[in-house]
């Protein structure tokens, strides 16, 4: 393993995606890079903007008006880049999402819409079980990089 | 002949030491941060069952960080100046990363034998800053385009207490050389002229943008302010550029105020308590805060940067004139 893949799984940067919901998910992530579980002694830090990020932490389900900024924000995500959806909603959309007749203001989960990596089920998951999420989407990211790399030049 | 070619090997040397010197101090101040944080911050020693996973030790963070953006792809906005916007990157990090010469280590005098070494010192660092404020102003966000702005309010105030401060130490040496200027004997200027100390040490965190006047940078509530566009490859270079910026502005306060230190590397112990203490009072500085409003920082920083101003100038006057320094 060279040095250059040693830092991308020393250094993942977060962040946060709050696609739309009731806040629990987003109230138990940022509890999980609190200072009790202190992820930064991984090097894992929430970034403000998604140009710097390695990782997207989606939260909640879609609403119809936040489509087009969730596959705005996703591809903002430069590559290598993984998804970790965290919370009932991401995972499935929950009790807002419903096939026939549609739901007139939720589209649903977001893997709708992009690709998700990691699923961390839970109403609202805990923090202990979203690192594990976050720790998931740090080896599919050391496993990405190979195969990403082809697509980058076409 | 062989002057000019011990300064060549001892700046080739510097490259890496200056590096990993930035690194561990960028390092330093994450972990101090943390424990002041009651957070554990960086580990030093892995757990063992993670250590096969994660590396050993974390001391290098900031490098990996530097690295892993290398390896990442870079996305350069449609609507930025893409030439300004490519190019202040580079250009902030070239001028931090000249300034590591201009600047003496113990022992190293470097370029800063040169006679005006202290006036290209200061206005490689001026460039630093002022390319990462022309990089976000050309690239086309609003966010961008407001840190630049408030960057710019910081920098007006923090480069005249520089000017100030870098000027009375130069004066009251007679020498504009940044090696006869640390080398000079006698009492130090920390002991001579405490105010310039403080107001250097007031610039260098408005240079580095730490805690109560980083609202340039202002974390989600800016997005990311001036790099908010910048991603891959290009923060990569800024956050080198700053690790840089954290050496170039710690050397140059030990070059300033703890005048004999540096003259020679049997001094590095001296130099190395000197930059744990530099940094341990930035690192209060950033924990003890909250970020400022850009007026009330304007203010505060504004009147404190004039107070110290005054005082410095005063305090040159008399040792100038009444001082057989």
């Amino acid at each position: 393993m060279g040095i250059m893949d040693k830092a991308r799984i020393y250094s993942p940067w977060l962040y946060h995606l709050h696609c739309g919901g009731c806040n629990g998910c987003d109230i138990e992530t940022l509890a999980a890079l609190d200072p009790r579980w202190d992820p930064e002694r991984f090097g894992i830090q929430l970034v403000a903007s998604p140009r710097h990020a390695d990782i997207l932490i989606a939260t909640g389900c879609v609403p119809k008006q936040f489509i087009p900024m969730v596959k705005r924000v996703y591809e903002q995500v430069p590559e290598p880049k993984v998804v970790v959806a965290i919370g009932g909603c991401a995972c499935g959309g929950s009790l807002f999402y419903n096939e026939d007749p549609d739901n007139y203001a939720i589209l649903g989960s977001p893997d709708l819409l992009i690709p998700v990596d990691v699923y961390v089920p839970g109403c609202a998951p805990k923090p202990e079980a979203i690192i594990n999420g976050i720790v998931q989407g740090i080896l599919k990211l050391a496993a990405k990089k190979k195969a990403a790399a082809p697509t980058q030049k076409s | 002949m062989v002057d000019m070619l011990f300064t060549a090997v001892t700046m080739l040397i510097m490259i890496p030491v200056a590096l990993f010197a930035g690194i561990l101090y960028v390092f330093l101040f994450r972990k101090l941060s943390a424990r002041f944080q009651w957070r554990v911050g960086p580990v030093v020693s892995m757990y063992k069952d993670l250590a096969p996973l994660l590396g050993a030790s974390r001391i290098l963070q900031p490098l990996y960080d530097i690295l892993k953006l290398f390896g990442k792809d870079t996305p350069v906005p449609d609507i930025s100046r893409k030439t300004i916007f490519i190019a202040s990157p580079y250009l902030a990090f070239i001028c931090a990363f000249l300034a590591i010469f201009f600047i003496p280590f113990p022992g190293v005098p470097l370029l800063s034998t040169m006679e005006e070494s202290l006036v290209i010192a200061s206005y490689l660092l001026i460039g630093a800053v002022m390319f990462t404020i022309l990089g976000a102003a050309s690239s086309g966000s609003p966010w961008g385009a407001i840190g630049a702005r408030r960057d710019i309010e910081i920098f007006l105030i923090y480069e005249l207490g520089f000017v100030v401060a870098l000027f009375s130490v130069g004066l009251v040496a007679g020498s504009l050389s940044l090696w006869e200027i640390a080398t000079r004997p006698g009492l130090p200027m920390l002991i001579l002229n405490p105010f310039a100390a403080v107001l250097l040490f007031l610039v260098i965190i408005g240079k580095l943008a730490i805690k109560p006047l980083d609202m340039a940078e202002a974390e989600a509530e800016i997005v990311a302010g001036p790099f908010t566009e910048y991603g891959g490859k290009y923060l990569g270079l800024f956050q080198l550029a700053k690790a840089f910026l954290f050496y170039d502005m710690v050397a140059l306060f030990i070059a300033l105020f703890l005048a004999p230190t540096l003259n020679s590397i049997l001094w590095l112990p001296v130099y190395i308590i000197a930059v744990v203490v530099i940094l341990f009072f930035i690192t209060v500085m950033q924990v003890l805060h909250p970020r400022f409003q850009i007026a009330k920082a304007m203010s505060w920083y504004g009147r404190w940067v004039l107070v110290f101003g005054v005082l410095t100038a005063m305090m040159v006057l008399v040792l100038r004139f009444y001082w057989v320094v």
